[in-house]
């Protein structure tokens, strides 16, 4: 299995979701899971995890690896664009350090700049596309010994390794798509990114996709056929959590998540007007960062909204907690949510969810309230019934915690057993 | 010399407008005439009219020996009035056979029986007084809503006057007893109940077409035969159903109409079966048992509860809202406010809001022009909330109430400030 995020080191849902399924389909198959930066310890007993940060000159060909032309630059120049396709964070990128060493061209030094490369904070960062090619190369190190059936990759990241190990090996390969670069930057998309991923689904024997949502956009906009695409949806760790509830006048409704396109702001920022309209006594949370933080802030501000918001920033696990036990309503407006965690997160802290159609998330808590990602009306007016009428919020989280009870990562982990006998 | 007594019952409720809160104080229209115009012209032309022509031919055909009856709702005339006169025309041609019975029911088909005992003979009154007007008769037989019944019910019709009451006939109730002979009620053994013979009338409401069903197709021959095997064993056969089951239901292309047209005469081919109105059936017979029903039962789904109308707390919440409107609703006097208010009232709306097997998709979901029934609830709502806010507003201009006189909370009012 060849992953990207895993813990303790992890962004955003592809690490939450390697980890639930690894840790179901321990006791149904044997896993070696290649990432590139593990942990010292994890606490799954069985499974055999490779870190990239951590690997042996033995066990690599370092021979074949050339980093000439990396280490000629001693200056980068970052592109304002930010290549970190699941989550965005506001703090100052400081240079890696291997940009700033020479490393000698000799075993020991080419093991060291692996090392570095792979080790640190920035599981993405600005030189993504050179950590996948070379994630890639000593992947297929590792798997050289072909004591395996079958790859499983989990999203494009992991493709080019996956794409690499399928010829060398000839084993089948099983793709899980959990996001799409269609879904972050936009259906028109084309760039280099959306053809590894076009690559990957194409050279696939089989694809695993988180909801049905992503299974159409695979059809629709990759010209993948549906028959090999299987849905699987990512289970839910089971988390009671205590409800707070909170003192205030206003009622809070919580945005959670990056602040970018892909995730609605604009029909945030409309949605909190039309809201306000009809029910004044409202603060709209928002909580994350991104790169359309300073438009929806220099918008809402100019549509005089501005005592609407209450902008949090980049929020930690258990100040995102808090937040949640406190809300009255979750919204997410997401323009394309391949899956949507966070709005079953909510829901396990009893927090009813007003959430667009086009996500993963409206086909497995149908206890939510549902509009097309731009019908900012349809928004308004659930918000609104939310904020006025109790009833409807106390019934839609009492079922909607019925249907995380059928959202375990062990029938996820079935399903997948079954695709993968199927080869 | 067993009887058959066939009810059939008809309503269409006034379909709310898709109300958001953007409408609410602003606009106090809340029906959706569109919708309500076109469900009664399908309605009409695939059932009411084919099955009314048909009822009339067959009356005319055997001479006075076929007899049904009606339950029609008010607001189902009131569509009729409104929309289809040819539909009450029909029906009025029926009621001049003197072959045709016409039932007592609360004009807004609601279950307030169970929210306001005042309301309730409010609504048996006018929707008695509309059966007087179209028809020319006066109920002497009740049908609640839904047949929603227990003994407390049946107790509390006979006080009103009404010689008996329909209501389905539960097995469970029952037991080895037959729902062919007419019953007494616990408590009163001069009122009669009407039991529903629920597999005989099902055969024909929701198993007619079915093609999985070991019986199919059914014939009127076969259905007759059936019938007569309660010789000895029953005297009456009540078949109750919805009205809509010829031609709504079950198509035009299932046979329906024949099966309808043929089952009279394959019926009284038996010498000794005859068919009896509700109330000739009531007089006919003498009770032969005690029907004691301690729990709120009613017709629908397989629970026979109330469970599809108060089975869930958004049914519950608007249920309570809209009935403690009632005091001030009725102290405007205002004749179109009380309207507005009663039709509210009407079960449908509580119906749409079921969320038992609604993600399933069932039966529920093919009566519902809502997506969701959180969408019926929150449509509801809004509206129940347009008229606080209109009560509001009369309350504090012409009768000079305060709000918190009201008993309503701010809250509930689209208040800029609340």
């Amino acid at each position: 299995m060849l992953g990207w995020e895993f813990p303790p080191l992890f962004s955003g849902g592809l690490g939450v979701a390697t980890y639930g399924l690894v840790k179901s389909l321990n006791p149904l198959s044997h896993i070696r899971l290649i990432i590139p930066t593990a942990g010292t310890t994890n606490d799954l007993n069985g499974i055999n995890v490779i870190g990239l940060n951590q690997v042996s000159a033995e066990e690599i060909n370092l021979e074949k690896l050339d980093f000439s032309l990396q280490f000629q630059h001693t200056e980068v120049h970052r592109l304002p664009l930010l290549l970190s396709p699941y989550h965005y964070t506001n703090q100052a990128h400081s240079q890696h350090e291997f940009v700033h060493t020479h490393f000698s061209k000799d075993t020991l030094g080419k093991l060291k700049a692996v090392h570095s490369i792979f080790s640190g904070n920035e599981i993405y960062g600005f030189n993504i596309l050179h950590k996948v090619q070379l994630f890639a190369q000593l992947a297929e190190d590792l798997a050289a010994d072909g004591d395996f059936d079958v790859i499983h990759a989990h999203d494009w990241v992991t493709y080019p390794a996956a794409i690499q190990i399928k010829k060398s090996s000839g084993k089948p390969l099983v793709v899980h798509v959990h996001a799409l670069e269609t879904d972050r930057a936009g259906e028109d998309t084309r760039n280099s990114i959306y053809w590894m991923e076009r690559t990957g689904l194409e050279t696939a024997d089989r694809i695993i996709a988180v909801s049905a949502y992503t299974k159409e956009q695979i059809t629709k906009l990759y010209q993948i056929d549906a028959s090999k695409i299987t849905v699987v949806h990512n289970g839910i760790e089971p988390a009671p959590r205590e409800r707070k509830g909170h003192q205030l006048k206003d009622k809070l409704v919580l945005f959670l998540g990056r602040i970018t396109h892909q995730k609605g702001p604009e029909f945030l920022l409309e949605t909190a007007e039309k809201v306000s309209r009809v029910y004044p006594r409202v603060k709209f949370v928002v909580a994350g960062m991104g790169n359309q933080f300073a438009h929806l802030l220099e918008t809402s501000a100019y549509k005089k909204l501005g005592s609407k918001f209450i902008f949090a920033g980049f929020l930690s696990k258990s100040k995102v907690n808090e937040l949640l036990s406190m809300a009255d309503v979750y919204f997410m407006p997401s323009i394309s949510e391949p899956f949507g965690l966070s709005a079953l997160e909510a829901a396990q802290h009893a927090v009813p969810s007003v959430i667009s159609i086009q996500s993963g998330a409206a086909e497995v808590m149908k206890a939510s309230l549902q509009a097309n990602f731009w019908d900012t009306d349809k928004y308004a007016n659930y918000i609104h019934a939310l904020l006025r009428y109790e009833a409807l919020g106390k019934e839609l989280s009492a079922k909607a915690l019925v249907e995380l009870d059928q959202l375990t990562w062990d029938h996820a982990a079935k399903k997948i057993m079954n695709v993968y006998q199927s080869l | 010399m067993p009887s058959i007594c066939f009810y059939f019952q008809v309503h269409q409720p006034f379909r709310l407008r898709n109300y958001d809160c953007f409408k609410i104080g602003y606009e106090h229209f809340y029906e959706d005439e569109a919708k309500n115009v076109e469900i009664l012209n399908r309605v009409a032309e695939k059932c009411y009219l084919p099955a009314n022509n048909t009822m009339l031919q067959l009356i005319d055909k055997h001479k006075g020996d076929f007899k049904i009856a009606y339950s029609i709702s008010g607001t189902a005339i009131e569509q009729f009035e409104k929309y289809r006169p040819d539909v009450l025309h029909s029906f009025q041609q029926l009621a001049q056979t003197g072959c045709v019975e016409f039932l007592a029911e609360t004009y807004n088909h609601s279950l307030s029986y169970l929210y306001s005992k005042d309301e309730f003979i409010r609504q048996i009154n006018s929707h008695t007084d509309k059966i007087k007007d179209h028809f020319n008769q006066t109920p002497t037989i009740f049908r609640n809503t839904e047949l929603i019944y227990n003994n407390e019910i049946a107790n509390f019709i006979a006080n009103l006057g009404y010689k008996g009451i329909i209501c389905e006939g539960l097995d469970h109730l029952l037991g080895h007893r037959s729902p062919n002979f007419i019953h007494y009620p616990t408590g009163n053994e001069k009122m009669k109940c009407l039991l529903k013979n629920y597999k005989l009338s099902d055969d024909i409401a929701f198993r007619f077409s079915n093609q999985g069903w070991d019986e199919w197709p059914l014939t009127a021959p076969k259905f007759a035969n059936w019938v007569h095997h309660v010789a000895g064993n029953g005297e009456t056969v009540n078949l109750f159903m919805d009205y809509e089951t010829f031609g709504e239901h079950q198509w035009p292309e299932t046979g329906i109409f024949e099966f309808l047209s043929h089952l009279p005469q394959e019926i009284l081919r038996h010498p000794d079966f005859h068919f009896k109105t509700p109330s000739e059936t009531i007089n006919s017979y003498d009770a032969k048992g005690e029907y004691d029903v301690h729990d709120l039962s009613s017709w629908a789904d397989l629970e026979r509860d109330l469970s599809a109308w108060l089975g869930n707390s958004l049914q519950h919440d608007a249920m309570e809202r809209v009935y403690k409107l009632e005091p001030i609703v009725k102290a405007t006097n205002d004749k179109t406010l009380i309207d507005d208010w009663a039709k509210l009232t009407t079960s449908d709306h509580f119906y749409y809001m079921s969320t038992k097997y609604w993600s399933d998709g069932d039966v529920h979901k093919y009566f519902s022009h809502y997506n969701t029934p959180y969408d019926a609830y929150i449509n509801y709502m809004n509206v129940l909330t347009d008229l606080e806010h209109v009560l509001e507003i009369r309350n504090e201009t012409i009768l000079g109430i305060r709000s918190w006189e009201t008993g309503l909370s701010d809250k509930t009012i689209n208040d800029p400030n609340p």
